[in-house]
């Protein structure tokens, strides 16, 4: 029809653009409002100082960010962060897997069985956190079982492995959703090409299977590694204050200090934790693609 | 290697039998060909012969040994889907390569092989690109290469022609025939097209329902099909009802014909003729109607189709399609002539009709 590429385009960048334009406007707006203004808001703030009230002083300075960058607690914090992030992400994606596979290939019963993968979603995650809780409890349900048995219980709560279980609980919904979008792409008929060529059960999941749900697996675990970063409900209470996170960090700092421009200054870090793992997900897709 | 397939049936759970005690063999380098409607079972058995669906009965056995029971991916059989099923992830040497890998062969064998593999099916250059990358034409060689790379007992073909255009389906038709008899491999092909089957088929077994209906070679099964569905599936043709009313005459309403096969007088017979085997004479040259049957009908319908006129003829109390080569078609006919329909007894199919009572 068009017979040039360049009238093509133009055409279509006309009436086509300020529709999308139109469409688009709203959620700028709410975006606007209700994430960019906020964020620049908290970025000013780290710049601040705080008195022992709580009262922000009017002076710009640098004074928060040099302590927090001296301070080698806020170090150990962040570390501890990334890595037990990292960790229950790759708990959540090896649980998460096989069920997600199971799932997908359910001939009878799929939508049952994502519906009962997710529907830990309906629950409040400070409800499972206190089942987690009474299960994992000095007296819970799970040492007990192990005094039953005989041999004496590690301690499950107020430590790390306790937030590790917790959180790995709360987010597989998540990694299996993301897992089944990326199973959605994937041919049976591949596999069976393969298994003609000579492929076991093992190898084809491995040269097969996993090279073409490597989009779903990055996928669920920058999802996952996020949400594990900035929760602190979880950790917060199976911890029990004894396990320092960014997240909780903020959350101790804000509330309980009152030193606004420290909390506005880890939740500045948190952001570049983030911009980082977005980053590396961008990268990897692009050497998947 | 000869392939022998002996009773085979699948049944899934409770409904009626996908494939019913299906018995043929292959001879070395031998090209079978399944044929049949959508749903008749053909892809099962290439699937049952493949070891991707099991057999609920039967045997299979290639080279004297019983695979029956083998998991495919010791079986040895280079298998080419209907969707060609390439590995997406994978350049395209990869994806020849891959049979070669799991066979633990040496690198630089492999390397070597895959180099003449991707030659056979002419795609020297493609080698480093991904299949996407590649038109649906290319994405079937390589897909062919894959299959034979591993030079495999049996090879298996799924339709594969079916998702190329019309052009390209029967270069790719040829080619497949002379690479099987070049490198004479025992082969299966699958296809719902009777044309396919009949170009390059040694041998074809026609399924209906699961069921074998007639085995043979192209010409057997064109010239004399065993049943009316088998005469209807490999091309047009004629159906009309009559009763016998001779040892080879079949009264049809008022008229008697000839036929090629004898009956019993007051049965119930099926006759069948190919329109292209019936000629069309004008109604005032009888001089020119030389043939076993000379029946009268008048002209209907005139469809022109190119490389043949098609025509519709009211004769013997039904229509009856006459095709004639446009080339012989100067003749000049016109619907509502009063014409001749001449035939041989030889070309008069009977199939008699099996009353309840």
């Amino acid at each position: 029809m068009n017979d040039t590429p360049a009238r093509g385009v133009e055409e279509k960048a006309g009436p086509g653009s300020s529709l999308l334009l139109t469409l688009l406007l709203p959620i700028i707006i709410v975006n606007i409002i209700a994430f960019v203004m906020p964020v620049a808001n908290l970025a000013a703030m780290s710049f601040r100082e705080a008195a022992s009230t709580g009262s922000l002083s009017d002076v710009v300075s640098l004074k928060v960010w040099a302590s927090l960058l001296e301070d080698s607690y806020y170090w150990s914090i962040a570390w501890r962060t990334i890595w037990l992030g990292v960790l229950i992400t790759i708990i959540t994606l090896i649980l998460s897997y096989p069920i997600a596979l199971f799932a997908s290939r359910a001939e009878r019963g799929r939508a049952v069985l994502i519906v009962l993968c997710i529907s830990p979603l309906l629950l409040s995650a400070v409800v499972r956190t206190y089942g987690w809780m009474v299960i994992l409890g000095e007296q819970g349900f799970l040492p007990a079982l192990i005094r039953q048995v005989g041999f004496t219980p590690p301690r499950l709560i107020n430590n790390e492995v306790g937030v590790v279980i917790g959180m790995t609980e709360i987010l597989m919904p998540y990694m299996i959703l993301s897992l089944l979008s990326g199973f959605g792409k994937l041919d049976v008929t591949l596999e069976q090409a393969a298994e003609t060529l000579g492929a076991n059960r093992f190898t084809v999941l491995r040269r097969i299977v996993l090279p073409l749900s490597l989009p779903g697996i990055l996928l669920g675990s920058l999802l996952c590694f996020v949400l594990a970063v900035s929760s602190f409900i979880t950790p917060k209470m199976l911890a029990g204050g004894r396990v320092a996170l960014l997240a909780t960090e903020i959350y101790d700092q804000a509330i309980v200090t009152l030193n606004w421009p420290l909390a506005a200054c880890l939740s500045v870090l948190i952001l570049t934790v983030f911009g980082a793992a977005l980053l590396f997900y961008g990268q990897l897709t692009k050497i998947i693609e | 290697m000869h392939l022998k397939v002996e009773s085979l049936g699948k049944r899934y759970g409770i409904f009626p039998p996908s494939v019913t005690d299906l018995s043929f063999s292959l001879k070395h380098g031998e090209l079978l060909g399944l044929l049949g409607p959508s749903g008749c079972g053909k892809t099962t058995t290439l699937r049952m012969i493949s070891g991707l669906v099991s057999a609920t009965s039967g045997k299979i056995t290639v080279g004297g040994q019983d695979v029956t029971q083998l998991p495919t991916f010791r079986r040895n059989m280079g298998v080419m889907f209907q969707s060609y099923a390439l590995f997406p992830h994978m350049t395209v040497a990869e994806n020849v390569a891959f049979g070669l890998e799991m066979r633990k062969v040496p690198k630089d064998e492999i390397a070597r092989r895959v180099a003449s593999a991707l030659a056979l099916v002419h795609l020297e250059k493609v080698g480093e690109r991904k299949p996407r990358q590649l038109s649906g034409g290319q994405q079937q060689r390589v897909a062919l290469a894959r299959a034979l790379v591993i030079e495999p007992d049996i090879l298996l073909l799924d339709e594969p022609l079916s998702n190329l255009d019309a052009k390209l389906r029967d270069n790719m038709r040829n080619e497949i025939r002379d690479i099987q008899q070049r490198l004479s491999i025992t082969t299966v092909f699958v296809t719902h097209d009777q044309t396919e089957a009949m170009a390059i088929c040694d041998r074809i077994v026609v399924m209906n329902g699961g069921k074998l209906e007639q085995m043979g070679t192209p010409r057997e099964i064109y010239e004399t099909p065993a049943t009316p569905m088998v005469a209807d599936f490999v091309g047009r043709i004629n159906r009309l009802s009559g009763r016998w009313a001779g040892k080879d005459m079949v009264s049809l309403g008022e008229s008697h014909i000839r036929v090629r096969n004898q009956g019993v007088e007051g049965n119930s017979v099926l006759v069948m003729v190919r329109p292209h085997r019936i000629r069309l004479v004008k109604h005032d040259q009888p001089e020119g109607a030389t043939a076993d049957n000379v029946v009268p009908g008048v002209l209907r319908q005139i469809t022109y189709i190119g490389d043949t006129l098609q025509y519709a003829v009211e004769a013997l109390g039904g229509i009856v399609l006459v095709d004639e080569a446009t080339r012989f078609a100067a003749s000049g006919h016109h619907p509502g002539d009063r014409v001749l329909l001449c035939w041989a007894a030889g070309d008069t199919l009977t199939f008699d009709m099996v009353t309840p009572q």
